[in-house]
């Protein structure tokens, strides 16, 4: 504590509080959390996978295979790093990391536990509560587009180039729905702060995506249809479209770099994912948190679980839930046809977003 | 009415919904999966592996290397007066096949005219791999009638 006084000190409380506190949380957060989140996300989904298609997955490497995200960060970090001769050297380098970057940042916004106050502890279980959270998880979210754009601009090769056009393409048409979805959780909540709407959906003793006439369920629907589309996974994985295009964007990069872009792809699954439990599923909060009879459900009664630890139980629970279903999807749907897939973002989700924005405001006068 | 119905179909993505539940379903289904170096299926009955001969069985007629479309069969033989039934028999020097190039097409057990066969290829021995295709994929008589030097493939035994 007193080397962090000390640099409160010497950089000044405000500057401190605002930048050097937050991204000291992130980058704890991410190299505590989300990095062997991800790295054990790949496992599952390889898992899963496998069981859907009834054959094993990867069980070679230790037991049940737990070791093998460890074996691929080995191999991935010591393979040959190539950039092409022909490429743009420096914005091939920058891309990965337009890619990953915002991704890891969103994650500031995100509450996945009470905060001291509410828990009664000592740690918050947020890194900021900021009251523009929803415009800023949407801008963060869009910046990551330009990574994928970039590096297949770079690359200086077609099928890079035609998947990141793609990527492009598919960004606007899937921003608009998404976006305007996030309207819907907003109006009902009355805040932008994403620990503001957590406390709204306790408040109103119902999570958003049961609220307002059904209409939380289709805003739901719409956000993580659009936000499939958004983190490029299938079916809407178009821009690296394996059987058209190689591999995409990332066709030119190796190692680490590639590695980049897959570690982007996987932490914009789990921001997606985290959004839209705060949003729609009552965020860190147990399921019927008002009702007596369900107050078995806080997990108290487990050893060394507090409040605190609690929410942050639930939170990741509800986290798995949404991942299982990514690769669920994966498993399931072919990949959409180019035309298929921007008929579905502009003749039907923007319009049924529309709709239920206009829906939603109605149930909020009528309220 | 099955325009209805099919608008309906399509706004509540019904048969998107039975195909996840398809894909659910197989996660708890047996795994087809065979681990292959510690597990390993039975070949049928009419697999055709790795060549066996019966030295005793064999009249020497070479009918199997004449058969053989890619001429791989090499069999030398010489006349020897047998000093107990005092005739002359045929007594072989030489039975190679050079595997490395054999298409398994099965012709030389066609064409052996003895019952049984003394050239046959269902011996279900089907793990032919090696580093050096001469060392390993020439074989000469002692080996083709000796499988103890090459692994039992299955865990029934090599017939």
């Amino acid at each position: 504590m007193n080397l962090l006084d000390s640099v409160r000190e010497s950089v000044g409380p405000a500057i401190f509080d605002y930048a050097v506190s937050p991204l000291l949380k992130i980058m704890v957060l991410i190299f505590m959390g989300v990095l062997p989140l991800i790295s054990y996300l790949v496992l599952a989904e390889r898992k899963i996978l496998g069981f859907m298609q009834v054959r094993l997955g990867p069980n070679r490497v230790g037991p049940w295979g737990v070791l093998q995200p460890i074996a691929d960060i080995a191999k991935l970090l010591v393979k040959q790093d190539i950039i092409p001769s022909t490429a743009i050297r420096w914005a091939f380098i920058l891309a990965p990391c337009m890619v990953v970057a915002p991704a890891f940042i969103i994650f500031a916004v995100i509450p996945f536990g009470p905060s001291a106050a509410q828990s009664g502890g000592q740690l918050d279980f947020f890194i900021t509560d900021v009251n523009v959270a929803l415009l800023f998880v949407v801008a963060m979210a869009t910046v990551g587009v330009y990574g994928i754009i970039l590096g297949g601009w770079a690359s200086n090769s077609k099928f890079s180039l035609l998947g990141g056009l793609r990527a492009a393409a598919q960004m606007i048409s899937y921003e608009i729905p998404q976006g305007f979805s996030l309207v819907i959780p907003l109006l009902m909540a009355g805040t932008m702060s994403m620990n503001g709407i957590v406390q709204a959906q306790f408040d109103q003793g119902r999570w958003f995506i049961f609220q307002g006439w059904g209409l939380g369920l289709v805003a739901f629907f719409i956000y993580f249809v659009a936000g499939v589309a958004e983190s490029n996974r299938n079916p809407f994985d178009l821009p690296e479209a394996e059987s058209e295009l190689v591999a995409g964007f990332h066709t030119e990069y190796t190692g680490m770099r590639f590695a980049l872009f897959f570690l982007g792809e996987y932490a914009n699954m789990i921001v997606i994912s985290a959004v839209a439990v705060t949003l729609f599923l009552g965020g860190w909060h147990q399921p019927f948190p008002n009702a007596g009879w369900a107050s078995f459900l806080n997990l108290q009664w487990l050893p060394l679980v507090g409040p605190g630890l609690a929410g942050v139980l639930w939170f990741s629970a509800k986290l798995f839930a949404f991942l299982f279903v990514y690769i669920w999807f994966r498993g399931t749907f072919p990949r959409y046809r180019f035309d298929q897939l921007m008929d579905l973002g502009w003749k039907w989700l923007i319009p049924m977003v529309l709709l239920t924005v206009f829906g939603t405001g109605l149930w909020k006068i009528l309220q | 009415m099955s325009a209805v119905k099919n608008f309906l179909d399509r706004i509540m993505l019904l048969d998107l919904f039975a195909g996840l539940g398809i894909t659910f379903r197989h996660i708890f289904k047996k795994k087809e999966t065979v681990q292959y170096p510690e597990e390993r299926l039975e070949p049928a009955h009419r697999f055709r592996g790795m060549f066996r001969l019966d030295e005793d069985r064999c009249i020497k007629c070479t009918l199997c290397a004449r058969d053989c479309p890619i001429d791989i069969v090499y069999i030398d033989w010489h006349q020897e007066l047998n000093p107990v039934t005092e005739k002359k028999e045929k007594l072989l020097d030489r039975f190679d096949i050079d595997v490395q190039r054999c298409m398994f097409c099965g012709l030389c057990e066609e064409a052996c005219p003895t019952k049984p066969k003394s050239i046959w290829l269902t011996s279900k021995t089907y793990e032919l791999s090696s580093y050096d295709r001469w060392e390993n994929l020439y074989v000469d008589i002692d080996e083709l009638q000796d499988w103890k030097i090459r692994p039992a493939y299955t865990d029934k035994e090599v017939v």
